[in-house]
């Protein structure tokens, strides 16, 4: 052991006030039940349970770069586990969120795909598989896109074949202006800093 | 018994064989199905990449709302992550005063409010507890005869609340198998996440766990697998090539959605009702095989 | 008193179909010239029972023998009042259920069983209590007037008997009234001490007698008829009680032994100062006097440390936790971190963890490394265990050292003695310490008129010896309990149960005294040890034997029973080389003539004959499981249960070997620093003494692997079957005893 760090409350504070759910990290008792139960823990940088104990010793830009929270499955499985009844799934998201709405895109991918899930959202207020897909591939610019519908498109096909796709696009539904001031306001009252 | 049925996007589009075989299948048991009108997306899984906590809630919440506000029916969410977003949004709003006048004061924008009075199902739970296995098993015209079944549940089918099987040993999904006179494999990671929601983006970590629970299932005997998420289903289904090709595997196998399976057993049309025409992995010489077709 | 002697055989749970029971009665009344001889087939049953009632009654039995099941069952069904002897044959469980029906062998140990049990029988003299000529006392004596002694004499007071509490301080209260605030049941918030008023409700109670600024300056007697000399304000007292609880409590670890700063660094406390300065008002920093803002609390300051406290006082996780809130209390912007190895807030008292969490303090796992001062303000170095890195907490006002909990009988020195050449952990000198294993060296506290010194004997680290896990708030002195943090480390309300079921065991101990029956473990017992005094050359191997202090000495070395103070294991029995030492119903003879009862066959038969001495409190309700399983074993072998092996006298094997018994097993409880004696030294002395045999089998030209002594736990049924049969190996490969036949 020979790096000297300090203790620094401050990010723990940060999180506990702008993060969803991140004052819930309050009750670990690093027990790391979390981490044994992720199903990806292997590919993750340091697993929940060190996150949060990373959250209070102040290693803000650790944390949020981290690629863990933004490679969370929502399977659950940490959360009930966790002994001490921890929303783990809630609080990786409130943190990818708020790294996220501060421009940190360490897992890009998850991140690109997320934002457009939500904004087909916000737009028609339902998803279209096949759209979301395109806007996914797409995002990068012209020529990645290309490159990734390709490799996907085998896939594409046999779906459509398989009567697994829409073939027309998603309608709006019918309430989305007042679904979308309702969006805009919940963001702003909202936790989590971040814009639309 | 009337329900309100929220199927939900996905099952518009890439689960379409999910919502046509569960609605003859559950005809047939005598349910009746409302649509929630001009229903929106939950937000699934990944919504938090560009929205916060509460507008995820307030998503759930109008949808809720809605429902509320026309009729007192039990919500059936068939897929895994509609049925969470909105259990749980449904489950916060109910315990939590402060948070239900929160959104109440932003659905108020579309004269909305949700008082808390809807309960939230998954169809497992309803075919189990309101229907049962004996109602199930005089539906049964075509056994399947021992056919043996991988009953893959998922994550967010059961996690977290357990409201009617177990989070850790769930058994609901075989004790409805076996009432179709199929033969559930034992198949410890029937719990193991295939990767849900970002599946797409993670993929090259992603698909090591589906060929783990692939794996699982072959290894454990089972010639086809089923399933109650429209994501499993086709995270399950749709890479097993890309799998055989990064793991020099060979896997081959069906994935049905339960609900096929039963429009199967009760002797229902293999297309139009069982719609199996929609697989990928063509289950139905195996289906044909066990019903002695 | 003239003996009738009646053998009733129970021909039930399978051993009619085992056994020829006619045959046996035909040995019975032929042979062993027992005068009535019945069998039935329920002898438990009502009707069973009136038949052996019947034969009292008309035929003026007194002497009744069952041979049936274990006498460890229906125990209470064959009482027929203290005027009878009853002697059971264990012809159930040791016979039919271990051995296959109907086959020469197991008739011969049914036989075997029968001649040894009416040998016993007729040995037998019919007990009468040990009553005292003095009045009994049933006034309890409490040593110490904390939270246990204060909880203790009320319990007391509540069932309408006496207390009499002395504290050493001019206030009671101990180190409840020095408190601010107590974390209790439901463990979510601070609740008052509730001090006042206990030392309210103890001084208004009639039936408590308060002794402040008083001391022990003496305890002579034995239960029931104690005499203790009380020094109250430089007066002395004399108060006559039946039982006595030491509830003397603890004293924190002496931090400055600690390299953590105390006592070079102002800011750095102990949690008792932490506490007092808190329960006083304002907690500041005493360098400055200024308020705290950041404490930083060390857990297991010392403790778990084998350079310290070895061990976990299970109290400072919970008392730093609820120091912390009373750092938030004074100031919400306060930050508390609280470094820990193991945050150990048991049972739910985790409530109160989680609060902590709630509150925001900062839980780290890891080690000091170092604190320093500087500038006024402390900072603290850590490995910080989770994080993987060395971390420094700045910004500190006060450092809280959570030390533990030492009880206060542990001795001033630990003892030390002159090792054998190349002992491990001998010093330079050759000197080693050593468990203080007798009422000699404990602080201060009873000072007994004891033989065996004038305290409680304690265990490693100080504590009062004790059966630990059956019997709780016993001691090594009869009639005298512990209670609260003297007996072990513990929190507020496990002090005040700990202070119950010390209370109830007093009071249950000067109502046994008053009636002469024994306490646990034989509870009930009203046999007592007699000595035939002409023969006694003053040895004093009994006096100093006794795991319970109970035998003290004249001048000359004679030794003076107190059988309020005996257990009645039989371990001076078993010392005595005189054998002068006796029970109605259990002697140095009595075992011998049963010894004798066995009929070694011929050599040329070859059946061995193997004697096992089997404790009653352990194996031998191992050896009754292993057979409710019905697992089998040699049928050559001849089970004789004792008290305690400690009661075994070296005798015995000279009588076996001499007649020709092959082998002797020796089965008792587990000994050493994780006893199971349920007499505390009984195994290892048996085991001591065992050494000493090879001089009897030599003498013999025997061989020693004809003697083994083991240790049997009662959850070691299983491996009864494979005990016997690798000794019966080792017998074959012995041979015969060549004195078969002499």
């Amino acid at each position: 052991m020979e790096t000297n760090t300090s203790y620094d409350p401050s990010f723990a504070r940060e999180v506990f006030e702008n993060v969803d759910s991140g004052e819930e990290i309050k009750m670990c008792m690093q027990c790391g039940m979390c981490a044994a139960s992720c199903p990806l823990r292997e590919h993750m940088d340091y697993p929940p349970r060190q996150i949060f104990s990373m959250i209070r010793a102040g290693k803000r830009d650790m944390v949020l770069n981290a690629n863990s929270i933004m490679m969370c499955t929502s399977c659950y499985t940490c959360q009930v586990r966790c002994p001490r009844g921890i929303p783990v799934i809630d609080v990786m998201h409130g943190l990818a969120h708020y790294a996220i709405s501060k421009g940190i895109l360490t897992r890009k991918d998850t991140a690109v795909f997320g934002r457009e899930f939500w904004q087909q959202i916000y737009k028609t207020g339902r998803i279209d598989e096949k759209d979301l897909s395109r806007r996914y591939f797409f995002a990068d610019g012209i020529i990645t896109g290309i490159k990734k519908s390709l490799q996907m498109a085998r896939m594409g096909i046999i779906m459509l074949l398989h009567g697994r796709m829409k073939i027309l696009p998603e309608k709006k539904i019918k309430g989305i202006k007042s679904l979308r001031s309702m969006l805009d306001k919940a963001m702003q009252t909202g936790k989590g800093g971040s814009e639309v | 018994m009337k329900y309100f049925l929220y199927w939900g996007c996905s099952l518009e589009a890439s689960g379409v064989n999910y919502l046509r075989s569960l609605k003859p299948v559950c005809e047939a048991l005598g349910m009746e199905f409302e649509e929630i009108p001009d229903w929106n997306c939950c937000g699934a899984s990944v919504s938090y990449a560009g929205a916060n906590d509460l507008a995820i809630k307030v998503l759930n919440a109008r949808n809720l709302a809605l429902a509320e506000k026309k009729a007192n029916y039990d919500i059936i969410a068939p897929c895994s992550s509609c049925y969470i977003q909105m259990i749980k949004v449904n489950h916060e709003i109910q315990e939590n005063e402060s948070l239900r006048e929160r959104v109440n004061s932003i659905l108020a924008e579309d004269g909305l409010a949700y008082n808390g009075s809807i309960r939230v199902r998954h169809i497992q739970d309803v075919l189990f507890n309101d229907i049962g296995t004996e109602q199930i098993k005089r539906h049964v015209t075509k056994p399947l005869n021992g056919l043996k079944v991988a009953g893959y549940v998922g994550c967010q089918s059961v996690r977290p609340y357990g409201e009617y099987d177990s989070v850790h040993n769930p058994v609901v999904q075989d004790k409805l198998l076996e009432a179709l006179d199929a033969k559930p494999v034992p198949f410890p990671k029937k719990i193991q996440c295939c990767g849900s929601g970002i599946f797409l983006p993670e993929m090259d970590l992603c698909l090591g766990l589906v060929r783990d629970i692939l794996d699982d299932a072959v290894s454990h005997g089972a010639e086809i697998i089923s399933t109650v998420c429209p994501m499993c289903a086709m995270n399950l289904e749709m890479y097993q090539d890309r799998i055989n090709e990064k793991y020099g595997t060979d896997f081959d196998i069906p994935i049905v959605y339960l609900t096929q399976l039963m429009a199967v057993a009760f002797g229902m049309d293999l297309k139009r009702d069982a719609a199996l025409h929609h697989n990928v992995i063509p289950p139905e010489n195996i289906l044909k095989a066990a019903i002695g077709n | 008193m003239e003996k009738k002697a009646a053998l009733y055989i129970c021909t039930g749970c399978g051993i009619g179909d085992a056994l020829d029971i006619d045959s046996l009665k035909e040995l019975a009344t032929d042979d062993l010239g027992v005068p009535i001889c019945k069998d039935h087939p329920f002898l438990c049953g009502a009707e069973g029972v009136d038949l052996i009632k019947k034969d009292i009654q008309d035929e003026g039995v007194n002497t009744i023998i069952i041979a049936g099941c274990s006498g460890r069952v229906n125990y209470d069904v064959f009482n027929f009042g203290p005027d009878k002897i009853v002697e059971r044959i264990n012809l159930r469980e040791q016979v039919a259920w271990c051995q296959p029906p109907k086959e020469e062998d197991t008739q011969m140990l049914a036989e075997d069983y029968l001649r040894m049990g009416c040998s016993k029988a007729n040995d037998t003299e019919p007990l009468e209590p040990y009553i005292a000529e003095e009045e009994y006392s049933k006034d309890i004596l409490i040593v110490g007037g904390g939270v246990a002694g204060m909880t203790a004499a009320l319990e007391i007071a509540k069932a309408g008997r006496k207390a009499i509490l002395v504290e050493k301080e001019d206030k009671l209260g101990g180190f409840l009234g020095k408190m601010k605030k107590l974390i209790t049941m439901p463990y979510k918030d601070l609740s008052d001490t509730g001090a006042e008023d206990l030392i309210k409700e103890v001084n208004e109670n009639d039936n408590i007698k308060v002794y402040t600024s008083a001391t022990v300056a003496k305890i002579s007697g034995s239960p029931g008829l104690f005499t203790a000399e009380i020094s109250a304000d430089g007066n002395s007292v004399q108060e006559r009680v039946g039982s006595v609880i030491q509830a003397t409590g603890w004293t924190p670890y002496d931090a400055s032994k600690l390299n953590l700063g105390y006592g070079k660094i102002k800011d750095v406390i102990t949690n008792v100062e932490m506490e007092e300065m808190a329960a006083k008002g304002k907690i500041t920093r005493p360098s400055d006097g200024k308020e705290v803002k950041n404490v930083l609390f060390v857990q297991c300051a010392g403790s778990r440390d084998p350079e310290h406290l070895p061990y976990c006082s299970s109290y400072c996780c919970l008392a730093s936790l609820k120091q912390a809130a009373y750092v938030k209390e004074q100031n919400p912007e306060a930050v508390n971190y609280i470094v820990y190895k193991d945050m150990r807030t048991v049972g739910q008292a985790e409530d109160f963890y989680r609060k902590a969490q709630e509150d925001g303090d900062v839980f780290i796992r890891g080690s000091i490394v170092n604190i320093n001062e500087n500038g006024g303000k402390l900072s603290v170095e850590t490995d910080d265990e989770l994080l993987g890195e060395r971390v420094n907490i700045e910004e500190i006002d006060l450092v809280v050292l959570a030390v533990g909990m030492v009880p206060t009988s542990q001795p001033d020195q630990i003892p030390r003695i002159q090792a054998p050449e190349g002992t491990e952990g001998a010093d330079e000198e050759g000197m080693i310490e050593v468990m203080p294993d007798s009422g000699f060296f404990a602080k201060s506290a009873l000072n007994l008129e004891y033989r065996q010194g004038p305290e409680l004997p304690t265990l490693k680290y100080g504590f009062p010896d004790s059966h630990f896990i059956c019997f709780p708030y016993e001691t090594r002195r009869t009639g005298i309990y512990t209670a609260g943090c003297v007996r072990r480390p513990m929190e507020v309300v496990k002090a005040k149960e700990d202070a119950a079921g010390a209370a109830m065991k007093a009071i249950q101990c000067c109502e046994a005294s008053s009636q002469g029956v024994a306490l646990h473990p034989r509870a009930g017992d009203i046999s007592y040890p007699e000595f035939n005094m002409q023969r006694c050359t003053q040895c004093k191997r009994c006096t100093e034997e006794c795991p319970f202090g109970a035998i003290n000495e004249d001048e000359k070395g004679n030794p003076l029973p107190n059988p309020t103070r005996c257990r009645r294991c039989g371990v001076c029995m078993g010392a005595c080389p005189e054998r002068i030492i006796s029970f109605k119903n259990y002697s140095v003879g009595m075992i011998g003539n049963m010894i004798k009862a066995i009929e070694v066959p011929e050599e040329d038969e070859e059946k061995p004959r193997v004697i096992a001495f089997v404790c009653e409190n352990d194996a031998y309700p191992a050896i009754d499981m292993a057979a409710i399983k019905r697992m089998q074993w040699s049928p050559y072998v001849r089970f004789i249960p004792v008290r305690c092996l400690g009661s075994i006298n070296l005798v015995w094997v000279a009588d076996a070997m001499s007649k020709g018994i092959d082998g002797l097993l020796f089965l008792g409880c587990r000994h050493g620093d994780d006893y199971q004696c349920h007499f505390i030294k009984g195994s290892e002395l048996a085991e001591t003494r065992l050494g000493k045999v090879s001089e009897t089998l030599d003498r013999l030209a025997l061989e020693a692997e004809r003697v083994k002594f083991l240790e049997i736990g009662i959850t070691d049924y299983n491996r009864i079957p494979t005990i016997i049969n690798e000794f019966m190996e080792t017998i074959d490969e012995l041979g015969p005893n060549p004195y078969k036949g002499w």
